[in-house]
């Protein structure tokens, strides 16, 4: 459970990246359009043409942010019930919060522009979040191995297989 | 050796996993529609209980006529049509295809075409005329139709795969018969996996010549052409004006007029202008009455709205008709192309709500005997097992949304808000709609009068309509990807049945 714990959480981290790289893809895709001559309006962007050769970008950017991420998110703090360490719980919570957060910024985004500015800073304290969140849990991970091997190493048989991080 | 209380533990996890994942499933199935018909889709979107009693009252002794003698007089969408033994004016076959699509000036795409072309040829019609359109599916695979974008045709001509027909497949036919009774710009597009098919070219222009020439329009005295179409559509990314991507120019002697109809077939909105005062002279195939000069103002077309605008040719040189983000029409001396330079689009829009004279309108608007609301909001949710970010009507989702019931002849107020934070152009077949207010703003100009209206983001608009053609009509949002997301309702008249159905044998999928 720690090590798909850690994993969700990574994967949270992992697709934030690839979301900040696929939305300046889109943007270069688009300005490039301008620049060779093209126009974007209204009608090019409900076609889903605007982003020119970077229009894979705003379709990844979509459907990773509003589909992907929330559901592995979501995940998260399912899985967070049934890891054991402090902080797990809460850190998957403040992921899944910052997560429900951006999106609804992102679809506020073209009503209110100026959203835009919390919803770049946003994504690095979705980094932030489940990068924490990942690093607790494999932290206990890491002191049960070490206090297992000095258990065994001990012959001790007291040693609790629940233990607590500190 | 695992002990009895871990056991204990995965035997917990995994009943529960088990139940979340079977709970999961069952929800997300309840969502598949499967075959349906839209006769069954959900009431109540009335308000506005005066209205609604009012007209209960004056009809209470006929509507227990009609309910008494039960299912004998209901009528089915396809016995709305026109008179089968009055014999056509203008007749037009339309061959529909699918395949590449020539785009002179760019390159080419795959999608479809009309008559080899894609726009398909534009039909000419005089007012009065019986039009008689021929569609046949010579390939493509869909299935395709016809409707006629903005012309209130009988019910059985609407073209709605699903609704009033069964959508065409690769061999068959099916005959449209309408009256042009309203003069003015329109368009045609197929209505069946329209997303798709209107997007990559099924669709032309259809124009109805007033049966009086419009005075305020010069006639075409030499044969010169003052009277000319402009259709814009984005082929595979690339704007074109008439199908290709390339400006246009129209020579026009000085100081005479020329009227352009904008149609703009596109999912967004176009804007329109020009370096040299301008006029709208008629908005969705209905007159502006008085229309002022524009200076300095751009005019926006909804998608699938349709804007004629008549431009001076100025007396030395020519001026340039911006038409959408990308293409124009220099009107004029078409040799002095250099007198006319692109010119920079204004930020200030012309509010139609307030533009050109009053007057009257042709039915009291002020006591309607039904009232709705519309109210376009966006959550998540399922549907047909497709999750997403849906839109909303009145709060409900697709398929649950309100079923607007009327009776033949009944005055009807619509109340549209946007809550939603895109442009939605809410267009209602079969009908026109009178824009009363904006905002809580009375209308004060020219009676705007409308198929397809583009409301933006926190707006309300108050429209009106007499329901004074039987059947059952979308009234749904024409940036066409929106209406897949569950922006589609239906205008229904009482006694009206359809036996077609979406999703089965004929393979109907309308948007």
């Amino acid at each position: 459970m720690r090590k798909l714990y850690s994993g969700l959480a990574w994967t949270v981290a992992g697709a934030v990246v690839v979301q900040a790289a696929a939305i300046a893809f889109a943007f270069g895709g688009m300005l490039n359009l301008i620049a060779e001559g093209g126009v974007v309006d209204k009608a090019l962007l409900e076609s889903f043409q605007a982003g020119g050769v970077g229009e894979l970008g705003f379709m990844i950017h979509g459907l990773v942010g509003g589909l992907l991420i929330p559901l592995v998110a979501l995940a998260l703090v399912i899985v967070s019930f049934f890891v054991r360490v402090r902080g797990a719980k809460l850190w998957a919570a403040l992921t899944l919060g910052l997560v429900a957060l951006q999106v609804t910024l992102g679809f506020a985004i073209v009503g209110s522009p100026y959203l835009g500015l919390i919803h770049g800073a946003n994504a690095l304290a979705i980094v932030v979040a489940a990068s924490v969140a990942a690093l607790r849990v494999r932290r206990a991970r890491l002191a049960d191995r070490a206090s297992a091997d000095a258990a065994s190493g001990s012959r001790s048989e007291g040693a609790s297989t629940d233990a607590v991080a500190a | 050796m695992p002990s009895r209380r871990d056991l204990l533990r995965c035997a917990v996890v995994g009943v529960a996993v088990a139940t979340a994942l079977g709970a999961g499933a069952l929800a997300w199935s309840s969502t598949l529609l499967g075959e349906y018909s839209v006769m069954g889709m959900g009431s109540g979107g009335t308000t506005g209980g005066a209205g609604h009693a009012g007209h209960g009252g004056q009809g209470a002794a006929a509507g227990g006529a009609a309910e008494a003698s039960g299912l004998l007089d209901t009528v089915s969408v396809t016995d709305l049509a026109a008179d089968p033994d009055r014999p056509a004016d203008v007749r037009v076959e339309l061959v529909a295809r699918q395949g590449t699509v020539d785009v002179p000036g760019g390159r080419s795409i795959e999608g479809y075409t009309v008559n080899g072309t894609s726009p398909g040829p534009e039909i000419r019609a005089r007012q009065g005329d019986l039009v008689e359109v021929v569609l046949v599916n010579e390939s493509v695979a869909d299935g395709a139709t016809l409707h006629w974008h903005g012309i209130d045709v009988p019910n059985a001509a609407d073209g709605v795969a699903g609704i009033t027909q069964d959508a065409v497949p690769v061999g068959g036919r099916h005959v449209y018969r309408f009256v042009a009774a309203d003069a003015g710009t329109y368009w045609y597009h197929s209505h069946q996996v329209s997303h798709v098919q209107v997007e990559r070219g099924l669709l032309g222009a259809i124009v109805i010549e007033p049966a009086e020439p419009d005075g305020r329009i010069a006639a075409p005295t030499d044969g010169s052409p003052l009277d000319v179409t402009a259709l814009l559509h984005i082929y595979g990314g690339q704007h074109t004006l008439n199908g290709r991507v390339a400006d246009e120019r129209v020579s026009a002697p000085p100081g005479s007029t020329v009227r352009v109809r904008v149609v703009n077939t596109d999912q967004g909105t176009a804007a329109v202008w020009a370096g040299a005062p301008f006029r709208v002279v008629a908005v969705d195939g209905h007159d502006v009455h008085e229309p002022g000069e524009i200076e300095g103002q751009r005019v926006l077309v909804p998608a699938g709205g349709r804007v004629d605008v008549a431009v001076r040719a100025p007396d030395r040189g020519a001026v340039r008709l911006h038409v959408g983000g990308a293409r124009s029409i220099v009107i004029g001396d078409a040799s002095a192309e250099a007198s006319a330079p692109p010119v920079r689009q204004p930020s200030t829009t012309l509010d139609l709500l307030a533009y050109g004279t009053p007057e009257p309108l042709t039915f009291d608007a002020a006591s309607p005997d039904r009232s709705f609301d519309y109210v376009i909001s966006r959550r998540f949710g399922i549907i047909d097992g497709r999750p997403g970010n849906f839109w909303t009507i009145n709060g409900r989702m697709f398929p649950d949304v309100p079923m607007f019931e009327v009776a033949e002849s009944d005055v009807v107020a619509m109340h549209v808000r946007n809550d939603s934070g895109d442009v939605h152009p809410m267009h209602l077949h079969g009908h026109h709609v009178v824009v009363l207010a904006r905002d809580g703003v009375a209308a004060s100009g020219s009676p705007w009068v409308v198929d397809t209206l583009d409301v933006h983001p926190g707006e309300t608009y108050d429209l009106a309509f007499v329901a004074d053609n039987p059947g059952i009509w979308s009234d749904h949002c024409h940036t066409l990807p929106h209406a897949v997301d569950g922006l589609v309702a239906h205008v229904m008249y009482e006694g009206v049945t359809t036996l077609f159905t979406i999703n089965g044998e004929a393979g109907n999928r309308p948007e």
